[in-house]
């Protein structure tokens, strides 16, 4: 359950990051806003919670296709240092909006789904098992939309090399707003399904960008099957270490085993060796 | 070129007599509380720098800074050390933590280094928060008592009781730290971080090794977050695992791009002006944060090199009109 919601917003991170260049900062705070949106349609207007899932999770791809032209774009590809202070900076103004419009104060969102489900000799609750059916839905579409479509291939050639796919007359700016566009909508996801079993805060955007950034670390820069693997890894540490231990404790336990595993192997478990 | 020299001499020297003069204008508390804050994002800012020029960018920093407060207040509470010999150790023991995972870590490059350094900060936090026999948990330690006073019978006597004591304190610590990274700038060492930043299979290729330097670089640069670390949490005198996280390593590293990561001057400028933002936005409550993210923004857009290339790119204007004309 863990596994899946790290997947969904390292993916949205290493898409970006392979197609711009930049490392999103503010990932963290589209997946927090996802959590919100939820929470506004769900419990502020009263809409199903699946309905109110869909609605923030488009919200978010909208905002990143905005997020993109006006603060990405004239650091595509650039200079790492500047690409940071756009990306903290959005970061900062989606922290502030979030705590003035919904105030410092904890919320819940709450579903329709209750009750455990037993399968094959495992103790399931539905809000985990729906998590995990709409991460993988997610996760499929993502891997079938980049191998079967037109944009798909264009994006892999863009991450590949950026000059060469515009040369094939491949518009690297609609790539890239797509490529926003998909991933925050991944975050935003990410974030909705979360805030129906988490409290939601304002700052609750740190904890999955840091363990979204382990997670493409640990795979491997730009290798999507690597987020997979490496979600995989950290969600099982997550869930594994806190019944002998703490919550806390596992994330130690994560954050050291991905400086062991990048000291001896320091593409990742599925990259390619860097030149 | 003396003359040069001697102009700028006079107007550092004249620079330096007024920041000691500057308590006997301000007086306000919570006016010093910030000057305060300034010298030791001075001061860290500064050592990012050092860090950078070698071609790393660190963002553990913070974690440094915490073991540094930590070292610093535990010698002094649960050891009953001298707060100027713990506040040492504290410095050695950044420097320290640095060595001792610097070969490994500098074996990265680029956003795989910075991303370990997060990690590391990380796990010091964790630690910190969950060794709570020692650390006090995430509640942190409070009461730390401020530094030991100075005595030098019949000529001065320093009791660090009010904020204008605090403010010399940092003022000379601040200062006595820019003059030894200036120096190691200017030092053939600091020439060769320079060569390694721009290429480093270039530099091995003649002979330098460039393990060793980026290492180097890192200890300093974590020796003076150690430093950094112990002065706060004797200024403070609260210190809490989370008060140094994530986002005060980022916060250092907008004061160093914004300031201009190329010049000495542009961490001390960035670091300046960011703390005092923050401060005058203080009349629009909730909003303030606002200010702060569109500033850094701007400054970004308009001036990539930093505040610090302002100066030049004035004269460059003004030239080119002339040149028009």
């Amino acid at each position: 359950m863990a596994a899946s919601i790290y997947i969904l917003v390292a993916l949205g991170l290493t898409l970006v990051l392979s197609i711009m260049g930049i490392v999103q900062f503010a990932h963290g705070e589209i997946y927090m806003m996802g959590a919100y949106g939820a929470y506004y349609f769900c419990i502020v207007i009263g809409l199903h919670y699946l309905l109110a899932l869909v609605l923030s999770t488009l919200l978010m791809g909208v905002a990143g296709i905005i997020i993109e032209k006006i603060f990405f774009r004239p650091f595509r590809q650039g200079d790492f240092l500047p690409s940071v202070i756009m990306a903290v900076g959005l970061m900062i103004m989606l922290q502030t909006t979030a705590t003035v419009s919904f105030g410092s104060s904890i919320k819940v969102v709450t579903t329709p789904f209750h009750g455990i489900i037993t399968i094959a000799g495992a103790i399931l609750s539905w809000e985990r098992l729906i998590i995990i059916v709409i991460s993988g839905f997610f996760v499929v579409v993502l891997f079938l939309l980049l191998r079967m479509t037109k944009i798909g291939q264009a994006m892999v050639a863009v991450s590949q090399d950026m000059q060469g796919a515009a040369l094939q007359g491949i518009s690297v700016d609609n790539v890239s707003s797509f490529a926003m566009f998909l991933g925050c909508m991944l975050a935003g996801v990410a974030g909705g399904l979360m805030g129906a079993i988490f409290n939601l805060s304002p700052s609750m955007g740190g904890y999955a960008l840091m363990k979204g950034i382990a997670v493409i670390i640990l795979g491997g820069l730009g290798s999507l099957p690597g987020v997979v693997v490496g979600g995989l890894i950290l969600g099982f540490i997550d869930s594994i270490v806190p019944p002998f231990m703490s919550v806390q404790m596992a994330s130690m336990v994560g954050f050291i085993s991905i400086i062991l595993i990048l000291i001896f192997r320091p593409q990742g478990i599925m990259g390619r060796p860097s030149q | 070129m003396s003359t040069k020299k001697l102009v700028k001499f006079i107007s550092y020297g004249a620079l330096i007599i007024i920041l000691f003069l500057i308590p006997l204008v301000i007086t306000g508390p919570y006016q010093l509380h910030i000057l305060i804050m300034a010298g030791i994002a001075v001061i860290l800012t500064s050592s990012l720098r050092l860090i950078f020029n070698s071609g790393q960018l660190s963002l553990g920093q913070g974690g440094m800074m915490t073991i540094g407060a930590y070292t610093s207040t535990l010698l002094v509470m649960k050891m009953g050390w001298s707060t100027w010999v713990a506040l040492g150790a504290a410095t050695a023991t950044g420097a320290l933590l640095a060595l001792l995972v610097g070969y490994p870590f500098v074996r990265l490059k680029g956003i795989y280094f910075s991303l370990v350094t997060v990690f590391l900060a990380e796990v010091i936090r964790l630690i910190a928060e969950q060794w709570r026999s020692v650390t006090g948990g995430s509640l942190g330690i409070s009461n730390i008592p401020p530094p030991d006073p100075i005595k030098i019978s019949g000529l001065l006597e320093i009791s660090f009781t009010s904020k204008v004591d605090f403010y010399y304190l940092i003022l000379v610590f601040t200062l006595i730290s820019l003059l030894i990274l200036y120096t190691l700038e200017q030092s053939r060492v600091g020439i060769t971080w320079f060569s390694i930043r721009e290429s480093d299979s270039l530099a091995e290729s003649i002979g330098v090794d460039t393990t060793k330097f980026k290492v180097l670089a890192f200890c300093i640069g974590s020796l003076f977050a150690g430093l950094a670390g112990g002065l706060y949490s004797q200024y403070n005198s609260v210190i809490t695992p989370s008060t140094f996280g994530f986002f005060y390593a980022v916060y250092v590293l907008i004061y160093m791009i914004v300031g201009g990561g190329r010049r000495f001057s542009g961490p001390i400028v960035g670091a300046v002006i960011l703390t005092f933002v923050p401060e005058l936005a203080r009349i629009l409550k909730g909003y303030q944060p606002y200010i702060f993210a569109v500033v850094v923004i701007l400054i970004i857009i308009f001036m990539p090199e930093g505040l610090v290339s302002m100066p030049d790119r004035f004269i460059k204007l003004v030239t080119e009109r002339r040149g028009h004309a």
